[in-house]
């Protein structure tokens, strides 16, 4: 240790000894300062929230330090995938037994519909120079 | 990620030190004590999340930060009141800072019969010097001997190169030696 840095620290133990000797009114100032601080911390600390009552989870603050937020948040994500697809599925099966219904209840036979006679006079009769 | 124990802990550990460096820097109690509150409320809305071993650093740089804010809004302050004064003229000098080490009556700290007392007059010449030394090289030695930060720290903190780090620590060691030696202080 060098005579300079020496001295510095000869310094640094009296300055040492001021900090320790504050008056109380500001030793207690800074107790405050700190607690409110810290309460501080504590507001602005991420959380998640649960929205709604699909239970969608919001990621809040950085995720990379919350890796099992991430995953949570992951699931909800693929679990409203699979849900939605499930539903569309329910959707269409729904609008195919409705035309099944009326095919199969129509005078029509269905594979009248296959005959490609039939199609040709069906647009002959639809277009305005057949009638 | 700092716990709120861990937090609460490196706070309480720098405060009065930070306390300390404010009050030297502006010599102001209130404004000092503003400084710190609002050092700590930085560190723990922006920088509650970082690991505990980052927060001295950090702290270190916020708070410096402020204290050179403070300085910037006294200067401010201080032009605006001084074109309004050339109108009045005839006003006492602003006082020198080195003054109040001049008006002092002379110590002896070897001729003092108590301990206590020597050790109160010692801290008090000790604090009234740092008081005196010029800001940067006040803000160098109390990072890199006080804080103990190392140059690379030191010279983060205070935004400048590794080697303005050791050139205001040394002037500041020097002038710090010759204002103690004056009072009679010797290292």
């Amino acid at each position: 240790m060098s005579r300079e840095e020496q001295f510095a620290r000869q310094l640094c133990r009296v300055l040492d000894r001021g900090a320790e000797e504050l008056d109380h009114g500001v030793t207690e100032r800074l107790r405050a300062a700190r607690e409110r601080a810290l309460q501080r911390q504590l507001v602005l600390a991420p959380e998640y929230a649960i929205v709604g009552a699909g239970g969608a989870a919001l990621l809040g603050g950085d995720e990379q330090k919350h890796p099992l937020r991430t995953a949570l948040a992951i699931l909800m994500l693929l679990l409203g995938v699979a849900l939605s697809y499930y539903w569309n599925g329910l959707s269409q099966a729904d609008e195919n037994e409705v035309i099944d219904s009326a095919l199969l209840a129509d005078d029509l036979p269905p594979n009248a519909y296959l005959d490609n006679g039939f199609q040709a006079w069906l647009e002959k009769e639809d277009s305005p120079a057949g009638q | 990620m700092a716990s709120r124990a861990e937090l609460s802990n490196f706070l309480a550990e720098v405060e009065r030190r930070a306390y300390k460096q404010a009050l030297f820097a502006v010599r102001d109690e209130d404004s000092a004590l503003d400084i710190v509150q609002d050092s700590m409320m930085r560190l723990a809305e922006k920088y509650g999340e970082k690991p505990t071993e980052e927060l001295p650093l950090l702290f270190q740089r916020i708070l410096q930060n402020a204290i050179r804010d403070y300085y910037r809004r006294a200067r401010t302050r201080s032009e605006r009141f001084t074109s309004l004064s050339a109108f009045e003229g005839g006003g006492e000098d602003p006082a020198d800072p080195l003054e109040i080490i001049e008006l002092d009556e002379d110590i002896n700290p070897f001729a003092a019969p108590h301990a206590a007392l020597l050790q109160a007059e010692t801290l008090s010449i000790v604090e009234e010097a740092m008081q005196n030394l010029p800001p940067r090289q006040r803000e160098a030695f109390l990072l890199r001997y006080w804080e103990g930060l190392d140059i690379a720290e030191t010279a983060a903190a205070m935004g400048c190169t590794e080697g303005s780090v050791k050139t205001h620590c040394s002037r500041a060691t020097h002038t710090l030696a010759a204002a103690l030696e004056a009072k009679g202080i010797r290292p």
